[in-house]
């Protein structure tokens, strides 16, 4: 196992950050997702070392994040969201103090082998202050590859990049996986996961609501997701075979086993309760309702949000 | 060793590389010399720029010092100091490397002074002066840019940091016997004077140029900059946990 924890808690004050999670990652590219403040961030602090558990265990590697804290540092590489390189030098020369600081022995050779890895040898001299995001989020992936870590972990590296640049990012990262590093990544966002983690784990208030890989987390929530988009108020439905899922504003979104036999039924529902119905869509789950179903809590005071978000509307107009 | 090293290269570098602040800070302090030296309507000694310098010397070197911190408070917020803990080198490299450019920076501007100071007319009369005013302006500076950027590691933001320093560095100076000597002081700065650590440096260096070693100052001055370098690492480790 690259990581294990048991039990793993933080608080913050009396704040509870993470709430006993226990994880298991082996070689593949794991991905913790959760809305903003879920505790992500502090997992991966706790586990790269840089934050001390309140209670629990973790194990990068086989070694304890709290008494081997220097073994981990040598097989992990950590690259946070904030996309800090130093922008006055250039992209050598920000790999090359990683390669120094991780004592790696043929530096100059593997300085230009990661950066070759990252597509950045043509502008490897410039000075970084010139690099695109995407450039940038490339270099520190180069700084994070310098030393061959086990373990890399990434705190949201697709943050703020455009899309053909979240792509390049997700394929760097593929790539890695296949030469046998394990990715432990952290996001919010669901597409993205979908498609490039082998596992992932859904966090909530700190705590995992959801482990697996997201195939089968979407298929556990059905085979189908509809979407209705409707005005008026929802006040609950009771169909055999239609589940409610979740309310996103006016769309209230069901699933069943078979949509298409679904649809009419739920029309006609809909209208007896007074809704006006303006679409209905059949689809294939994605991890966004996954996400609905699991952290659904919150959703079921939709009407609440709602009023929230439109004043919230009406004020920025 | 080798990481404290990796880490002063890097500040250096990135120093280097912005040449606004690389000239206004070599030409600050001259121009404080000049002002303050030449052009201040009191004069509390006969050769008022003989007995400035050592003042403005020192003063270069705390200003520089405590200036020095803000580099510790950007690496915080902008992420830096999170990715450097997490690597495999001792983790109090950082602060080291930190310090011990800060100072480094601090002595650069120092010999600005010193050769402003001597195109002026200044008399270096005895071959010590020189080496031994940099080993106190050294120890000096490792004081308080161990003190800076202890205060940076407990401050979260740059605000803060930079209301600190300014609260810290003018009072500091001016209390100090940078400006005239002990005699003609008030009875009350005479006490402050007395008492600020600030004095101890430029009377030593003073003590320098008049061709005395006080060995009372230095001593004193190394004593205070263990205990901060103590605490500095006390307060590093319990911020990075």
């Amino acid at each position: 196992m690259s990581v294990k924890t048991y039990e793993l808690t933080k608080y913050f004050n009396k704040r509870c950050a993470v709430d006993h999670i226990n994880l298991e990652v082996g070689n593949e590219i794991f991905g913790l997702l959760g809305p903003n403040g879920a505790g992500k961030t502090t997992t991966v602090l706790m586990l790269t070392t840089l934050l001390k558990p309140s209670m629990g265990e973790a194990y990068v590697c086989g070694f304890d994040v709290l008494k081997e804290a220097k073994k981990v540092r040598n097989v992990i590489s950590y690259v946070p969201q904030d996309m800090a390189v130093d922008i006055k030098l250039t992209g050598r020369e920000n790999v090359l103090l990683f390669a120094k600081l991780y004592g790696v022995a043929d530096r100059k050779n593997k300085v230009d082998e990661v950066l070759e890895l990252m597509g950045l040898s043509e502008r490897a001299d410039d000075r970084v202050n010139s690099y695109s995001g995407g450039m940038r989020r490339r270099l520190e992936l180069a700084q994070a590859l310098v030393h061959e870590p086990q373990v890399l972990f990434l705190d949201e590296p697709t943050l703020g990049l455009d899309v053909s640049a979240r792509r390049k990012m997700w394929e760097h990262i593929s790539s890695l996986k296949k030469k046998g590093v394990t990715i432990f990544i952290t996001t919010h966002y669901m597409d993205e996961a979908d498609k490039f983690c082998d596992r992932v784990a859904i966090i909530d208030r700190g705590k995992i609501v959801a482990m697996d890989s997201p195939a089968k987390l979407k298929n556990s929530i059905g085979k189908d997701v509809i979407t209705a988009s409707v005005s008026g108020e929802f006040k609950g439905l009771n169909i055999e075979g239609i589940t409610f899922l979740g309310r996103e504003i006016d769309n209230i979104k069901f699933t069943a086993e078979s949509g298409s036999e679904a649809l009419p039924l739920l029309s006609e529902a809909l209208s007896r309760q007074g809704l006006k119905v303006h679409s209905l869509s059949v689809r294939e789950p994605s991890l966004d309702d996954v996400f609905l179903q699991k952290v659904g809590t919150q959703e079921e005071q939709g009407s609440f949000d709602d009023y929230k978000f439109r004043t919230l509307l009406r004020r920025r107009k | 060793m080798k990481g404290v090293q990796y880490y002063f290269e890097r500040d250096l570098k990135r120093w280097i590389r912005s040449k606004r602040a690389v000239f206004a800070s070599l030409v600050m302090p001259a121009a404080w010399l000049i002002f303050v030296g030449l052009a201040l309507p009191i004069r509390f000694t006969n050769n008022y720029l003989d007995f400035i310098t050592p003042g403005i010397l020192v003063m270069t070197m705390l200003f520089a010092s405590l200036q020095g911190g803000t580099l510790l408070i950007f690496d915080k917020i902008l992420g830096f100091l999170n990715k450097f803990l997490a690597l495999p080198v001792p983790r109090e490299s950082i602060l080291f490397g930190k310090i011990l450019f800060i100072t480094f920076r601090g002595l650069l501007q120092s010999t600005v002074v010193l050769g402003v100071a001597v195109l002026l007319g200044v008399k270096i009369n005895y071959f010590t002066t020189i080496p031994f005013t940099y080993l106190v302006l050294f120890i000096f500076g490792i004081l308080f840019s161990g003190i800076a950027t202890t205060i940076a590691l407990l401050v979260d933001d740059y605000d803060s940091y930079a209301a600190i320093n300014s609260m810290a560095s003018m009072p500091l100076f001016f209390t100090s016997s940078a400006l005239m000597p002990y005699e003609v002081m008030p009875h009350w700065l005479r006490i402050m004077a007395s008492l600020n650590p600030v004095s101890y440096a430029i009377d030593t260096v003073r003590g320098l140029f008049a061709g005395t070693f006080l060995l009372n100052g230095i001593t004193v001055l190394i004593a205070m900059a263990l205990v901060v370098l103590m605490i500095s690492v006390y307060v590093f480790r319990k911020a990075t946990v």
